[in-house]
């Protein structure tokens, strides 16, 4: 039997470039001198990820990682090549995701559930969960620029994890919370990655994560593929590089 | 064209849903609560009446109403495109986390400001009952007049969010630009006798503002019917800034992100 792709990269290409913000009264005394500043952060990467599979992103800092993950959240578009996502529902999981400060995390779990797609009533069967699983007491019906950082990515993290879209994009996030909070979500990881219709992206500086998580890792160094792969040779020749560097 | 209205549907109920929480969080913190909304426009009708009447000596029939009419649709239009300019990066919590179609953003802020701009209206009309303005069939052509403000307010707001995001000090010329088109709007005096010819026709036709705002006073206050060729200038014209303002924002929006 074929199995289902879920991501499809192809020959992905993402520069920042010719967008640099100008001010009128720079271009007025300065005249307009085109500084074309091209950075190409992700050079040319094509990956495939199948259906109920978890994909590791290693690589140092730099090296195009999150920029890869924003580009399959749909937030920014290729310069070139294709992102094929099979039709599937996406969230991207990171420290601080978009919540409205000055509203409470009540409306702010409405919020960015209808952003993620899902309807009213939809979150509203699922509002206890989150709400529990976020486990913040009363600050729930607090606006969410009273949160600690802790408290917020608690429960960015609820929300994301128990609003299920088919793929789930998670950036640095398990190494937020307290002790017993990244217990909770590293086992909801886990409950979420035995779940076959779910589809895991991970990047992540915590190797042991990436070695218990992952059905394959990805090794981006400077925008390109060094080595796609199982977890264990891969992150083996990963410490020896980076033991060079 | 399709993928405007398919984003309009799919987003609608989160711009109602999110216009709602920013007016409930708006006044969650205030003394005086949602008595702002009343107070706000109240304020300033006196402050304009005082200006206008007891300074400038004006004797328009019904003049706290010719006023607060002007007011009304001014608030609507200098909130909205105000706040357009800067909207992305005051959205940069969502804008860099998820995809949404950027003028859902506008059409959110159009709901909170249309919200305001009701309550605003409902105090015209009482104050039209308080200062026994006739009745007239003419009433009706509000409707079509509320759209035409909407359509160019959307279009105007569409265009600055997009430029506004390259240009960075495009905020103060857009609020300098308001000001100077607040006092080309006769707001606060009657613009066809006070501007001469043929300054006064030429404001008339070609700022949207005073138009609008002409044309509201021309079937509340005198009871007559507004030009209809005007009327359906300003229509077409904003649904074409309207589709130029959405057209930009597609090609563009992907970029949004890696430049804030």
């Amino acid at each position: 039997m074929k199995k289902e792709i879920a991501i499809t990269v192809k020959n992905l290409h993402i520069s920042y470039r010719g967008l640099k913000k100008f001010s009128i009264k720079r271009s007025l005394f300065k005249g307009t001198k085109n500084s074309k500043e091209i950075f190409e952060a992700v050079k040319g990467i094509s990956f495939q990820v199948e259906k109920g599979k978890i994909l590791g992103f290693i690589g140092k800092n730099g090296s195009g990682k999150s920029t890869t993950l924003r580009a399959l959240a749909g937030i920014f578009s290729p310069d070139k090549g294709i992102i094929d996502l099979h039709g599937n529902t996406v969230s991207l999981l990171s420290i601080g995701v978009g919540f409205q400060p000055k509203l409470t995390g009540y409306e702010n779990i409405y919020l960015s559930g209808m952003l993620l797609g899902f309807s009213e009533s939809q979150i509203k069967e699922k509002e206890k969960e989150i709400i529990e699983f976020a486990d913040i007491g009363d600050f729930i019906y607090k606006p969410v620029k009273t949160y600690s950082s802790g408290m917020h990515s608690k429960l960015a993290f609820a929300i994301t994890a128990i609003l299920e879209t088919d793929i789930i994009l998670i950036d640095e996030v398990l190494s937020v919370g307290d002790a017993a909070f990244k217990e909770k979500s590293y086992n909801k990881m886990k409950e979420l990655i035995g779940d076959d219709n779910r589809t895991v992206v991970i990047v992540s500086h915590s190797l042991d994560t990436i070695k218990n998580l992952c059905d394959e890792v990805l090794w981006l160094h400077n925008g390109e593929i060094k080595k796609i792969g199982d977890p264990d040779s891969v992150i083996e020749e990963y410490k020896k590089f980076m033991e060079t560097q | 064209m399709k993928r405007f209205i398919d984003n309009i549907k799919k987003y609608f109920k989160y711009a109602v849903f999110s216009a709602k929480a920013d007016l409930k969080s708006e006044v969650a913190g205030s003394y005086l609560n949602w008595l702002w909304w009343i107070l706000d426009p109240l304020c300033f009708m006196m402050i304009y009446i005082f200006i206008a009447a007891v300074i400038f000596r004006s004797s328009e029939p019904y003049f706290p109403v010719f006023i607060f009419i002007g007011l009304t649709v001014w608030d609507f239009f200098n909130k909205t495109v105000n706040s357009s300019v800067k909207i992305v990066s005051n959205n940069r919590a969502i804008v860099t986390k998820i995809y949404i179609p950027k003028y859902i953003l506008i059409l959110q802020k159009t709901f909170v400001n249309l919200f305001k701009m009701s309550i605003s209206w409902i105090l015209v009309f009482i104050l039209m009952f308080i200062f026994k303005v006739p009745l007239s069939i003419t009433y009706l052509y509000f409707i079509p007049l509320l759209i035409i403000i909407y359509l160019v307010t959307f279009g105007v707001s569409t265009i600055l969010l997009h430029y506004g995001i390259f240009v960075e000090d495009l905020a103060n010329v857009t609020s300098l630009t308001l000001r100077l088109v607040f006092y080309m709007s006769g707001i606060f005096y009657n613009l066809a006798t006070k501007v001469p010819k043929p300054f006064n026709s030429i404001l008339l036709r070609c700022n949207p503002v005073a138009y609008i705002i002409n044309a509201f006073r021309t079937i509340f206050l005198k009871g007559q019917l507004p030009s209809l060729v005007m009327m359906s200038f300003w229509f077409v014209a904003g649904i074409i800034l309207v589709a130029i303002g959405v057209h930009i924002v597609h090609k563009y929006e992907n970029s949004y992100a890696k430049v804030i």
